[in-house]
């Protein structure tokens, strides 16, 4: 019960991210992200960076937060290094336009919904480095174990409890028959 | 109402014990990752089809053979060839067609136990052409509600406990202040 109590915000987070989950496209047919914002800023780096190095420094320049570490990159048609950065919040895509010593960021925002969904999956290892998502993080990695937990200790008080209750018995088997047959067809 | 509200949260529990185990330790596995192992099985074999087909008829007549089962995905062309995937949960068939020639070739890769209950747990919407994929999306959404009701019965039951209220309700406080105002703080840093 305290576990449960403890970790409610978390399940109440889950629920929408799987209920919100029904709703996504198929893979490969998401399209892009609509930019929500764009900015550009004066920035150079030093010279002795090479890209992966210099990604990481415009990522600071920029002021992005809650973000992970720079993928994606690439050389657009102007020679230009881009890559992005992802997290919670969304995704941004990053311009290192050398020649006119500026940063161009467009920001492609995640709703609400798709924030929860982006958070649902953090932990004490995966996530941004800011104390929110870190704290996020560990509690939402503790919900997990205490949510393995429940679900065992849910069955065992059950069956210490209340074991002759016929109907809860025939829903048991039944989804036990369900997952099972499921399995064995998926498999 | 006690009692109504005890059958529910009994009812819940073991209604979805099995899809809430699926969903509580592939997420273990999930945030573990190096602590389970993940191999793979990978077979091969060649398959004769009619000449002249596109993708889609090529994998709908090794699905008919019985050699490969799940949804197109992935249809790539080039070198006079065509690739696509069909895939389901835990197993993903790369499959290489000459429609020149008629022959397919099938790479099949099979994912264990671990990676398989993963892929379970991001399947998603209703979407599939593989069946079984459509009725994992829809236990995913019915232990999503579950968990939901779950959440709302248990705090119901803990509420008519009154020696438990005291230090649940410094536990229910905690549990929603540190993690709203941690998931506020993520939020608000923006992108």
């Amino acid at each position: 019960m305290y576990a449960g109590l403890l970790t409610f915000t978390a399940f109440v987070v889950w629920g929408i991210t799987g209920i919100h989950a029904v709703f996504l496209p198929p893979p490969g047919t998401e399209g892009e992200p609509a930019t929500t914002a764009v900015r550009e800023i004066p920035w150079r780096a030093p010279g002795n960076l090479d890209d992966k190095a210099l990604s990481a420094a415009a990522v600071t320049a920029s002021g992005l937060r809650a973000v992970g570490r720079p993928v994606l990159h690439q050389r657009d048609a102007g020679q230009n290094l881009t890559f992005a950065v992802f997290g919670p919040n969304g995704r941004s895509d990053l311009t290192y336009l050398e020649s006119a010593g500026k940063l161009r960021v467009e920001i492609k925002g995640n709703s609400f919904a798709e924030f929860l969904s982006a958070s649902h999956a953090g932990s004490r290892r995966r996530g941004p480095p800011e104390w929110g998502a870190r704290v996020w993080g560990v509690y939402n990695e503790f919900a997990n174990w205490a949510f393995l937990l429940m679900t065992l200790s849910g069955i065992y008080l059950w069956l210490a409890t209340r074991p002759k209750i016929v109907w809860a018995w025939a829903t048991f088997g039944l989804t036990a028959i369900v997952v099972a047959a499921l399995w064995w067809g998926t498999r | 109402m006690f009692r109504f509200m005890r059958n529910v949260h009994l009812a819940l529990g073991v209604g979805f014990f099995f899809v809430a185990l699926l969903f509580a330790f592939s997420s273990i596995v999930l945030i573990y990752r190096p602590w389970f192992p993940s191999s793979s099985e990978r077979t091969r074999a060649t398959a004769q089809l009619e000449r002249g087909l596109d993708a889609r008829a090529a994998a709908l007549a090794l699905m008919r053979s019985r050699m490969a089962e799940g949804e197109l995905r992935n249809i790539r062309e080039g070198e006079g060839k065509l690739r696509f995937i069909i895939w389901r949960p835990g197993t993903e068939v790369n499959t290489v067609y000459a429609p020149e020639t008629g022959e397919a070739t099938l790479d099949t890769r099979r994912y264990n136990f671990y990676e398989t209950l993963v892929q379970l747990h991001v399947n998603h919407g209703f979407f599939h052409d593989f069946m079984p994929a459509n009725l994992w999306a829809a236990l995913s959404l019915g232990v999503s509600v579950g968990l939901l009701l779950l959440g709302a019965s248990g705090i119901y039951l803990w509420y008519r406990h009154p020696k438990e209220r005291r230090i649940g309700t410094v536990l229910i406080a905690i549990g929603f202040a540190v993690p709203a105002v941690a998931l506020f703080a993520t939020r608000l840093s923006g992108g």
